[in-house]
């Protein structure tokens, strides 16, 4: 299957590329064949790293991965294949349905950073002074390192002598022990979220911004549109393609949340309330060395997300549009 | 034209040949005379190894590949070493590890070429050996074989701030007689207060952990978490309740900790470093930080509620040997060299990380006239007499522990009673061990 899908991906390439004049005498159909072959050959040889690539490390470990699910293994030793037992065990698991619950509820921030991405993007996209310093600023924290920034979040929002408290009390407000809160910690850690992934989104929705044709501003206004009008009918569809780039990959990586739950709170937040998915795997499988258990637990994860994301796919083509 | 398709043909020759590759490497590179050693820990332990390990290249002839991981990093890497096949020839083991190891075949049993090494284990503290002995049915017992040999011993230890009680004018707490659970509440009431008159109290009686010092506290009370034979989680007897309940009493009720909460974040050790806490846990790894502050601070045992005489636990680390290695006499010999080398374990203690696991060099160390902190001999103490294995070291998995801990946050806040939590939590820890039992029983089954 990998070899014929192969060789028609490459070969309009290949002869495309052939310049007419090496081959000046016409060819007789013998030759034409042993071209061919060769060509194929070289096709081959092209799309093999990328194939073989595919195979050893996407599809390999995924079909490794449905089988390991479906056993009792400690990740060291044989496996013993126990069917749908892991998968049974997960529906009556309260922590992972926890982990899932606090996972989506992350999610929130994702609407809450375009908006405020776009807001910042539109604000950036003006000649004011400073903006370079500005867009530097926005996006000093996406090149941070995540454990470093976590680190700094969990001094930030202490209870005690935390940043975030001594901020608030200059306004009078007492604020919480935000990590351990049950009600306060998903809020505290959306809030790093949205501040650590807004330089990015900004940045993609200043370049979208930026190719939107002036034409199309300078038409509306001369019809009379102000600027609330031109966003909301001119500048919001034509970065549909970043907000929908960004949905897509902000939900995928969301899912994926670990790194700032570890950190933050190691032990998955008072109550279970912080842990993630992710985390929860992750400690299933290394600290409680239920691997099959855990892996179990990914492969719904995996397909939460394909499914997710196939939603967005179709409800994005039902909403798109093209202005030629 | 030609020539340039020629070089990319080449090119993704060699990609399918590097993939190819790195697809079939499981294999260990340790045929060829050369051991690999992967551990995790900072610049102190790595220059301390390294002198031994050189030691140990010049002497055997058999050279060392050293692989060092982050801490929080080391058990997924070890995991997906085995999982590949490519264990490393020795690595550091945690004790709660150990069984599953055993039974997966990854650790080696090295009784007998530790005992042909003629090593002294009379001069390495029993806890520690023990630690890594496994009969079959119960680790930690001294009959047990032998999987590793302890990189260290932790015993955690209790400590005071000196110069804070001697200028609230509190008579030093007694060296060798723990203080009983009514004194010690009254040293921290009186400790607790304002000192610089601004309406906000700065300064406070203790400022305890509950996942890593109520141990102390139910053990002093004559409870504990499982019973002998690690079968039954004893979490709901009276004993384990009061201690729970009068833990978190010093902050609801007593009022001698910072706010409600803060026990499990950094802050009270931040505190206790900025000399704004009176009573704190010490272990080894944390003197060489502590003997910089800007206060004098000294050890004692751990206060005592009931009369189980005072608790505490001892942490460990261990040693062991891939029981697929090529080279098993030299990887055992290894073993020993960073275990229980003289000079190994000097340049360990000299940076202050560690107590020395050989008994002869740790009396010296503690009998020092400089010592710092001064009675630092708790520490032997604490490993030789009255310390403990942490609850989940030796059974086979921690989640029936961790479970304990999950939930518990409102009990701290005083917003439930100790005993209704803990009648609460005592059956899903059950559960746990009993499903972490039969684990057990397949796993050795299996292999």
């Amino acid at each position: 299957m990998s070899r014929s899908a192969a060789s028609e991906a490459a070969l309009p390439a290949a002869s495309g590329a052939h310049p007419p004049d090496t081959c000046p005498l016409p060819r007789t159909a013998r030759q034409r064949r042993a071209l061919h072959r060769t060509e194929h050959r070289w096709a081959l040889l092209f799309v093999a790293p990328p194939v073989l690539g595919y195979l050893l490390f996407t599809l390999y470990p995924v079909l490794f991965a449905g089988y390991a699910s479906m056993t009792s293994w400690n990740g060291l030793g044989p496996m013993r294949f126990t069917g749908l037992d892991n998968y049974t065990r997960l529906l009556g698991d309260e922590y992972f349905h926890q982990s899932l619950f606090n996972t989506a509820f992350y999610m929130i921030g994702i609407p809450i950073g375009l908006a405020l991405a776009l807001l910042l993007a539109i604000a950036l996209d003006r000649r004011i002074p400073g903006r370079t310093a500005f867009r530097t600023i926005y996006y000093v924290p996406v090149i941070s390192s995540l454990a470093a920034i976590a680190i700094v979040w969990q001094f930030a929002y202490n209870g005690d002598f935390g940043l975030v408290n001594q901020v608030l009390a200059w306004f009078g407000v007492d604020g919480p022990n935000w990590l351990q809160d049950t009600t306060t910690v998903k809020p505290a850690i959306i809030l790093m979220m949205v501040w650590k992934g807004l330089g990015y989104s900004m940045l993609l929705y200043l370049a979208a911004i930026q190719s939107v044709p002036a034409s199309l501003h300078e038409a509306a206004a001369l019809d009379g549109a102000g600027w609330w009008q031109r966003l909301r009918n001119i500048t919001l569809p034509m970065v549909r393609p970043v907000t929908f780039f960004l949905v897509v990959t902000n939900v995928i990586g969301g899912a994926q949340l670990f790194t700032e739950i570890n950190i933050m709170t190691p032990t998955g937040g008072p109550e279970f309330s912080s842990a993630s998915v992710v985390w929860y795997i992750w400690r299933q499988a290394f600290r409680y060395q239920q691997m099959g258990y855990a892996t179990a637990m990914a492969i719904v994860l995996g397909v939460l997300v394909l499914i997710i994301t196939l939603i967005q796919f179709r409800l994005n083509r039902r909403n798109s549009f093209s202005i030629d | 034209m030609k020539k340039s398709r020629l070089v990319i043909g080449a090119t993704c020759a060699a990609m399918v040949g590097a993939l190819a590759l790195t697809a079939c490497s499981g294999e260990d590179g340790g045929g060829d005379g050369q051991i690999t050693f992967m551990f995790r820990g900072g610049p102190d332990e790595k220059a301390a190894y390294q002198a031994a390990i050189d030691r140990f290249t010049e002497e055997t002839g058999v050279g060392v590949e050293v692989i060092v991981t982050d801490a929080d990093q080391y058990a997924t890497k070890l995991q997906a070493a085995v999982a590949g096949n490519n264990v490393p020839d020795v690595f550091y083991i945690e004790q709660a590890n150990l069984q599953s190891y055993v039974a997966s075949g990854v650790l080696m049993d090295i009784t007998d070429q530790v005992d042909e090494l003629g090593v002294d284990l009379d001069n390495i503290w029993q806890y520690g050996v023990d630690s890594y002995r496994f009969d079959g049915e119960l680790q930690g017992t001294p009959e047990g074989r032998l999987y590793g040999l302890p990189k260290d011993v932790g015993p955690f230890a209790f400590g005071y701030n000196k110069t804070m009680f001697e200028a609230a004018g509190i008579p030093l707490p007694d060296p060798d007689v723990p203080l009983t659970w009514e004194q010690y509440v009254d040293i921290c009431t009186r400790l607790t207060q304002d000192t610089d008159g601004d309406g906000a109290i700065d300064q406070w009686g203790t400022g305890p952990n509950v996942t890593w010092n109520l141990q102390s506290l139910v053990w002093s009370n004559g409870g504990d978490f499982v019973n002998e034979d690690r079968t039954q989680v004893t979490v709901d007897t009276p004993e384990f309740a009061e201690a729970l309940q009068e833990f978190a009493d010093l902050t609801t009720v007593d009022g001698v900790t910072p706010s409600a909460g803060d026990a499990a974040t950094l802050d009270t050790y931040q505190r206790w470093m900025a000399g704004e806490i009176g009573f704190f846990p010490v272990g080894p790894w944390d003197v060489s930080v502590y003997n910089e502050l800007d206060f004098d601070y000294d050890l004692i045992p751990w206060p005592t509620l009931g009369d189980g005489g005072a608790g505490a636990w001892i942490g460990s680390l261990g040693i062991g040997v891939s029981g697929t290695t090529d080279l098993p006499d030299a990887a055992v010999e290894l073993v020993t060299y960073l275990s229980a080398d003289t000079e190994a374990q000097q340049t360990l203690v000299d940076a202050n990380i560690q107590v020395p696991n050989l008994i002869d060099m740790a009396e010296e160390w503690a009998a020092a006239p400089d010592a710092q902190p001064a009675n630092r001999k708790e520490f032997l103490d604490i490993v030789q007499d009255y310390g403990r294995a942490m609850p989940a070291a030796y059974t086979y998995g921690a989640a029936w522990y961790d479970e304990l801990w999950t939930n518990i946050q409102p009990v701290l806040d005083g917003e439930q009673t100790a005993a209704d939590y803990l009648a609460e939590v005592q059956p899903r820890m059950q559960a746990l061990l009993d499903e972490s039992i039969v684990n057990a029983e397949q796993a050795f089954a299996g292999s």
